[in-house]
């Protein structure tokens, strides 16, 4: 059984562009240009993905509650390895950091995890529906991106209450707040890695103009990275030369890094150093995923009708 | 009764053919869907071997000891995921579709029809990749062969597993109340994560209570725990018996909700 994340089963279509066609102005109105007009469509965009989400709100709160068993599985099964090692020093990490580490990387997948984004994009391009980013003034990279964000920002007010509430219960497992630069440094690479994980996801979607079908691709890239991303144990913990090879990778951004940088295990030049190489690979995957959609479009023939 | 009984054996059998052929003619598919299943063992193991690298025991098991108790918890998910999940998971579309309307109307049991309509043959082979690790960790930690302790670990797998399917028919069922349920696969993988570590980890004054809350009121703690542990540890007759039984009383109380469940059925959009 793969994790939750793999399953792109859990994906939701991403709602018509023209959803926001409803709005009677906008029928109406002839297209307008200029970049406070661009502002406006995507904002709009996003206001239509929000009340989408907010729609069904008692399964919501029975997920949210159900999200927090492995939590706590996670944290007693922890507690019985440091209690069978018989110390309380893993590879660097207390049994205090350890915790605190596995509860952030929670917080690092909220950003940079992407349910359903590649076998979206995957499918639009099968059924051919993709042509109505073609015919509308619209780019579809742009519409995914704000309605990510939607979504990302409604499970984060959503999950405030609940994760505020188990971070104040497991408030022993940390020292304290860090201080603000490195609160400053946290927050860059939180919003680093939800760009990465989406330009990264994006760009798997993508490969959906070669083969009609990457949902068999996804289940791999997905499960491999619930492991290389530092998602199930810190990747300090893994024998050499795993860790080093695991370290160079891009996938650490998405779990492993973020998490570092709250416990301060990294710090001063080498937390600028890897901020600016989270960001290259953000910028990077965006130019792949920019490539490969004009690539793609080349090829494509809008199936469907 | 045993008339009706070999009917619907009959039934599973041309359904799980009838499916089987289905799955072989996508066969590149198939071969996917068993490759993320052998990547995704082979984390667990690597997960594991990471952390006996640092130490001996977790929670009084030690390593081919634990490592059964993983081989028995694949091969039990294996099965449920084979024959339940995906039907269980189209239940909550069925609802909100209306589509479960053609289903009530044929004439068998209706849990039947839900439960068993699709055989999952993509993630049959865990049932046998468990048995494997299951195999190797015997070996590692040099069993003798005992018939009492094979024969009870047969019995408590079988009534684990019908545990396990109970609670997921009880969570499938929520679906008829809730329109749209989310995934129930993530629900499930959710819930399982109780199963997924030994019995031993929940200790403490808050764990124990929750330990016992998931022992004797929502037994999903006996799912792999006690076929893994009459296996390998202790054979404790007691475990054994209260396996048994917790699997009956679950599998009559999970028949009623689901029964109560479709009479509140609306049959939404037809």
């Amino acid at each position: 059984m793969t994790p939750p994340d793999a399953p792109a089963a859990t994906a939701d279509p991403a709602p018509m562009p023209d959803a926001t066609v409803t709005d009677p102005d906008a029928v109406s109105a002839p297209p307008r240009r200029g970049p406070a007009a661009a502002v406006r469509k995507y904002a709009r965009i996003l206001r239509v993905s929000l009340v989408e989400r907010m729609t069904y709100r008692a399964d919501f709160l029975i997920g949210t509650v159900l999200r927090f068993l492995p939590l706590i599985t996670t944290i007693l099964l922890w507690r019985a390895i440091y209690e069978g090692a018989g110390r309380d020093n893993l590879a660097g990490y207390k049994y205090r950091e350890m915790i605190a580490y596995l509860l952030l990387t929670n917080i690092s997948r909220m950003f940079s995890s992407m349910p359903g984004l590649a076998a979206g994009i995957a499918r639009e391009v099968r059924e051919g529906t993709l042509k109505r980013y073609l015919i509308q003034p619209v780019d579809m990279i742009g519409y995914l991106l704000s309605y990510r964000v939607a979504h990302k920002l409604a499970y984060i007010t959503m999950s405030f209450l609940p994760y505020g509430l188990l971070f104040y219960i497991c408030r022993g497992y940390f020292d304290g707040f860090p201080g603000p630069a490195t609160m400053l440094a946290y927050l860059a690479s939180l919003v680093l890695a939800f760009l990465v994980g989406f330009y990264f996801e994006a760009a798997v979607g993508m490969v959906g103009f070669w083969f009609l079908e990457v949902t068999s691709l996804l289940y791999i890239v997905m499960t491999l990275n619930f492991f290389i991303s530092g998602h199930m144990l810190p990747l300090d913990l893994l024998p050499q030369p795993w860790a080093g090879i695991l370290k160079a990778l891009p996938f650490q951004y998405m779990a492993y890094f973020p998490a570092v940088v709250f416990l301060r295990k990294v710090t001063g030049w080498e937390l600028a150093s890897h901020l600016l190489l989270e960001l290259a690979w953000a910028v990077g995957f965006m130019l792949l995923c920019r490539a490969l959609y004009r690539m793609g479009l080349r090829r494509y023939s809008a199936y469907g009708g | 009764m045993l008339a009706s009984l070999s009917k619907y054996l009959r039934m599973f059998g041309h359904l799980a053919r009838y499916t089987l052929t289905r799955e072989l003619s996508m066969r590149g598919n198939f071969l996917v869907k068993v490759s993320v299943e052998v990547i995704w063992l082979g984390i667990m193991v690597a997960f594991y071997r990471t952390v006996f690298a640092r130490t001996s025991y977790v929670a009084s098991w030690s390593e081919s000891e634990y490592f059964f108790f993983v081989g028995c918890y694949f091969a039990l998910n294996g099965l449920i995921e084979t024959l339940f999940l995906e039907n269980c998971n189209e239940f909550a579309e069925l609802v909100r579709t209306g589509d479960l309307d053609f289903l009530l109307l044929r004439p068998i049991d209706e849990q039947f029809l839900i439960s068993f309509r699709r055989v999952d043959w993509g993630t049959f082979p865990n049932i046998l990749m468990g048995a494997v690790l299951m195999g190797i960790a015997l070996v590692q930690k040099g069993w003798t062969f005992d018939p009492a302790r094979v024969a009870a670990f047969f019995v408590t797998f079988a009534a684990g597993t019908v545990i396990a399917y109970s609670c997921m028919l009880v969570l499938t069922s929520l679906s008829v109340w809730l329109v749209r349920n989310q995934s129930l696969m993530e629900m499930w993988w959710l819930f399982t994560s109780l199963a997924r570590y030994p019995r031993e980890i929940y200790k403490g004054p808050w764990a124990a209570a929750l330990g016992d809350v998931f022992t004797f009121l929502i037994p999903i703690l006996l799912v792999s725990n006690v076929p893994a542990n009459v296996m390998v540890r202790v054979l404790d007759p007691a475990m054994v018996a209260l396996t048994v039984v917790s699997s009956i009383l679950l599998l009559w109380f999970s028949r009623a909700f689901f029964q109560h469940a479709l009479r509140s059925y609306r049959s939404a959009s037809s």
